[in-house]
């Protein structure tokens, strides 16, 4: 029980330093893609500093664009965390089974769909800006997080048919 | 819900309390007091047959059914 208790407090302080650290990543890209407006000269010195040869409009289009998709990851990952630590904040409440976390895992898969659909995007920036070179997001599949997809949808059923299973089972005499 | 728990008729033709009840037939009294007032889902079967062994009588004197 000891362990189980240190297993639940490890994973809400992960949770937390992940949902920090998701936060900073947020407003540096946030922070990115106002300077590549705002500080444009700037912004492309950094450019060919990170090595990218090529156009340089294109450069700086693909770098706006891999910023946009920044955001759209740390949104995902925004939704994902909260519901994760809402979760785990429920297992440390001591009834993690109820009709609420059933939801939440689904959301966790819906967040996990849609950061998984995120190649796609990333892989029309590293086609359509070749001038990005390395820097370009890596456009390779994962099975492994469509899978991850898959089994948390299943999970999130599984888990809805236990809650009902135990509510029925609560109010049987 | 069209099933009615009618365990208070036969306890009072029995002369019977819900306390006496569950201590007769070894389920809590807030248990019992859940069935009573109709706010049970489901009762097992080992229950009602407790219930009938100690009270004498049949499960139909205890649910009855009510169209809505």
């Amino acid at each position: 029980m000891i362990n189980r208790d240190k297993l639940v407090r490890s994973s809400a302080l992960a949770v937390r330093v992940a949902s920090i650290a998701n936060g900073a990543f947020l407003l540096a890209v946030a922070l990115g893609l106002a300077a590549s407006w705002v500080m444009a000269g700037r912004f492309t010195t950094l450019l060919l500093g990170a090595g990218a040869g090529g156009d340089l409009a294109q450069m700086t289009a693909g770098a706006r664009w891999m910023l946009v998709l920044g955001l759209a990851m740390a949104a995902g990952a925004f939704v994902l965390l909260r519901e994760l630590g809402a979760m785990v904040a429920s297992v440390s409440a001591g009834d993690p089974f109820v009709a609420a976390n059933a939801d939440r895992l689904r959301r966790i898969g819906w967040a996990l769909l849609f950061l998984q659909l995120l190649d796609i995007p990333g892989y029309l920036i590293r086609w359509s800006f070749p001038a990005l070179g390395n820097a370009a997001p890596d456009a390779g599949m994962s099975p492994g997080g469509w899978i991850a997809v898959l089994m948390v949808f299943v999970l999130a059923r599984i888990f809805a048919a236990g809650t009902a299973l135990r509510d029925d089972l609560e109010g049987t005499i | 819900m069209p099933i009615i728990v009618t365990l208070d008729a036969v306890l009072d033709r029995k002369g019977m309390t819900l306390t006496q009840l569950s201590e007769a037939i070894d389920i809590t009294l807030a248990n019992l007091s859940i069935l009573k007032t109709g706010k049970a889902k489901a009762i097992r079967f080992s229950t009602l047959e407790a219930i009938c062994r100690v009270l004498d009588c049949q499960p139909g004197e205890i649910l009855t059914f009510e169209r809505d």
